[in-house]
């Protein structure tokens, strides 16, 4: 039985577990947010001399979990953008459920980012006394502002818990900052546009690594281009993967078939452009950019485990087949095909920050240097491990209490059907 | 980076920087800023029972917002425009003009097995408003509202002297655990109350001048939003997950529908037909 204090807080009409076995579920992950704090901690006290990141080594573990998380909490600026400026109102039943998404990765990756930029004490200096030679600069004012943004779009949703709303404050401020939210949306764009590019241009300003320098247009590598890009085409596929998931775990129908469809077409659509731009990109890099630096691609796959597998992967089998597959009707109908396209379009962007980050850094750049190796130690797997549970604990609160999704109520009985017809809106793209 | 830290000068990157972050803040701050003093004028309007119930509006199912014209026919799908009062609405009024609802000749009349009297008018809330010869205004639960709460556990009934409004909460009623408001058809002050034995009602006086009931449901509407309630009902208990009967002769609601369903969530069920999501 759900607790008759906890039964207030609950919208009305949707079931939730009992409180017994809400605790039941949060208690893995409390524990490991527990250790997750205590690694940070260490961290944090002790420095960072508890990694296994160095001077030359200094992106590791943390630097890719944050560019991955970025990427895919995309789906929360790029649904604003989708439903309050070019108004897909179809999408209004996924909305809270990105923006849940959206604050939960971004605070995730600024947690991530603190305890890996070390002095904590010292974290203002980033704002006060900027690095103007620094992309990161651009990175943290953009991630910071948006975060910020984020979480002014979080407060409706909360401030619209059923027992919150009876504070005739909340439910005015809820309603009053509800209808500027379209303002929100468009600041969101704009900031995350520009943090997402300039989270690849930093890469790609990179000259003394040749791997990961790319030629661009003005000051722009073509990185600050393929992130935008990418990004944008993944968060709708990690806003059907999470919203699959969910559903799975609660046993609940939560969104009409025709959104999934309408997500996955947009995230096919934009997934192809990114296939194609990255193809053309790393054709020049292979035949022009690299060779101008000295070395040729194939110097870059020689060294195990990153074989040219890694760049198949990527482009093809993580790229070009869920794209697709999200592009063909008949299929992205199908749950069976939908989920893993969707899965793997998330896999091929991790990939993707996962070599910017780690085959980087990992490589030779001088006659001297040699391929290095780097496994994280237990302290950094620790704050990762713990910046996932937070995002597990932060979403079932939210899932468990506010009005994630609106249309939960209405599809308790609806049968789902076998083919449900093409959104509506889905013409306009 | 910033004009005070040490060696800064103004460039061109200095300019278009600055500018960008500083119009983003600025863009953020003013839109909560503007929020926040909304706010502070709302509350102080006593505008919170009207945003209340826009909000419920907004987040009610879309066969749920349809127009009344719907209902009747005149329109095969269309949602109402502004939150079921009908008062300022110009379609409505050149609808009515046009065909205007017939009144039936009969004082009381009986629709599905249940007593909807025509000489007073209907919120799609269900609660209806008879104006008495004094001027004043009776309020009261209609016969569907009554039998889906029975009797019930408590009322929360308005204090004599306080003011209620179009869509704003006339009473709260609490049956097992359901706790639900029920919305007022008209504005006004309330001057009277009807307690346990009397039934629960308002009399409610007009503020200024005879009060518009031209957003009430009436004569000929009352039948098929009757039938379309029904239908609501059925799906609301299913979606609870109670085996809804149904009979080919229609049949009549028990006069205590929550009490037929002792494990069906009755404050659901009271949420979706009292126009509370």
């Amino acid at each position: 039985m759900v607790n008759n204090v906890d039964k207030e807080f609950i919208t009305r009409g949707v079931r939730r577990c009992s409180t017994p076995r809400f605790v039941l579920w949060l208690a893995p992950w409390v524990a490991l947010l527990l250790f997750g704090v205590y690694s940070a901690g260490l961290c944090l006290v002790k420095g960072l001399n508890q990694t296994n990141m160095d001077n030359r080594y200094a992106f590791g573990l943390w630097i890719f979990v944050d560019l991955t998380i970025i990427a895919l909490g995309a789906g929360a600026f790029f649904t604003g953008f989708l439903l309050y400026i070019l108004k897909f109102k179809e999408l209004r039943s996924v909305i809270n459920s990105a923006v849940v998404i959206g604050v939960v990765c971004y605070s995730g990756a600024m947690a991530a980012l603190m305890v890996d930029v070390g002095q904590p004490l010292r974290a203002w200096f980033t704002f006060w006394y900027p690095n103007v030679h620094s992309m990161l600069t651009e990175v943290t004012f953009c991630i910071s502002c948006y975060l910020a943004v984020l979480l002014i779009e979080y407060l409706p949703i909360v401030l619209k818990n059923r027992k919150l709303r009876e504070v005739p404050g909340f439910l005015v401020f809820e309603f009053e900052l509800h209808k500027l939210i379209y303002v929100l949306a468009g600041v969101g764009t704009f900031l995350s546009f520009f943090h997402q590019g300039s989270l690849g241009g930093l890469y790609g300003v990179l000259r003394g690594r040749p791997f990961a320098f790319r030629e661009g247009i003005f000051v722009w590598p073509s990185t600050f281009f393929l992130f935008i890009i990418s990004a944008a085409a993944v968060g709708p596929s990690f806003l059907i993967l999470t919203t699959w998931l969910v559903e799975k775990i609660t046993g609940k129908r939560l969104v009409k078939d025709r959104v999934f469809n309408l997500l996955a077409r947009i995230s096919g659509i934009l997934l192809a452009i990114y296939v194609l731009a990255k193809t053309v990109d790393t054709l020049i890099w292979i035949n022009r950019t690299s060779p101008a630096l000295g070395f040729t691609a194939s110097q870059y796959y020689d060294w195990k485990p990153f074989g040219t597998w890694i760049l198949f992967a990527e482009i093809v089998l993580c790229g070009l087949v869920p794209a697709l597959i999200l592009l063909t009707p008949r299929l992205r109908a199908r749950r069976a095909w939908l989920i893993p396209a969707a899965a793997l379009a998330c896999t091929g962007i991790a990939l993707n920050r996962y070599v910017q980050t780690v085959q980087t850094m990992a490589l030779p750049t001088l006659s001297f240097d040699k391929f290095l190796s780097y496994t994280p130690s237990w302290q950094e797997t620790g704050t990762f491990l713990g910046v996932l549970a937070y995002g597990v604990i932060v979403y079932s609160f939210s899932f468990r209490y506010f009005r994630i999704f609106p249309e939960e109520r209405e599809l308790k009985t609806e049968a789902r059907p076998r083919h449900e017809e093409e959104p509506a809106l889905a013409g306009r793209f | 980076m910033f004009p005070w830290n040490y060696g800064f000068h103004f460039g061109a990157a200095s300019y278009i920087f600055l500018g960008a972050f500083y119009i983003v803040v600025l863009v953020v701050a003013t839109t909560l800023l503007n929020a926040l003093w909304r706010t502070k004028h709302s509350l102080s309007e006593g505008k919170v029972e009207d945003i209340r119930w826009h909000s419920d509006f907004h987040d009610l199912s879309a066969a749920d917002r349809s127009c009344r014209h719907v209902l009747t026919g005149e329109f095969t799908s269309r949602e109402c425009p502004h939150a079921f009062d009908c008062r300022q609405c110009e379609t409505h009024a050149k609808l009515i003009a046009l065909h205007p609802p017939v009144h039936a000749a009969e004082a009381e009349a009986e629709i599905f097995g249940m007593s909807f009297p025509l000489d007073r008018m209907y919120h799609r809330g269900h609660t209806w408003a008879r104006p008495e010869a004094d001027g004043t205004v009776t309020v009261g639960l209609d016969d569907l509202g009554a039998r889906l709460l029975g009797t019930p556990d408590a009322v929360d009934l308005p204090r004599p002297g306080s003011r209620v409004q179009v869509n704003g909460t006339a009473f709260r009623i609490h049956k097992r655990e359901a706790n639900v408001r029920v919305l007022s058809p008209v504005d006004g002050e309330v001057v009277e109350t009807g307690g346990p034995g009397r039934g629960f009602f308002l009399r409610v006086k007009p503020l200024s001048g005879p009060i518009d009931m031209r957003h009430l449901l009436r004569g000929s509407e009352v039948k098929p939003w009757l039938m379309r309630e029904l239908e609501r009902l059925q799906l609301a208990l299913t979606m609870e997950g109670a085996s809804v009967p149904s009979l080919a002769d229609g049949g009549v609601p028990v006069s205590d529908i929550a009490a037929a369903y002792p494990r069906t969530d009755w404050d659901a069920v009271c949420g979706e037909m009292f126009l509370e999501p």
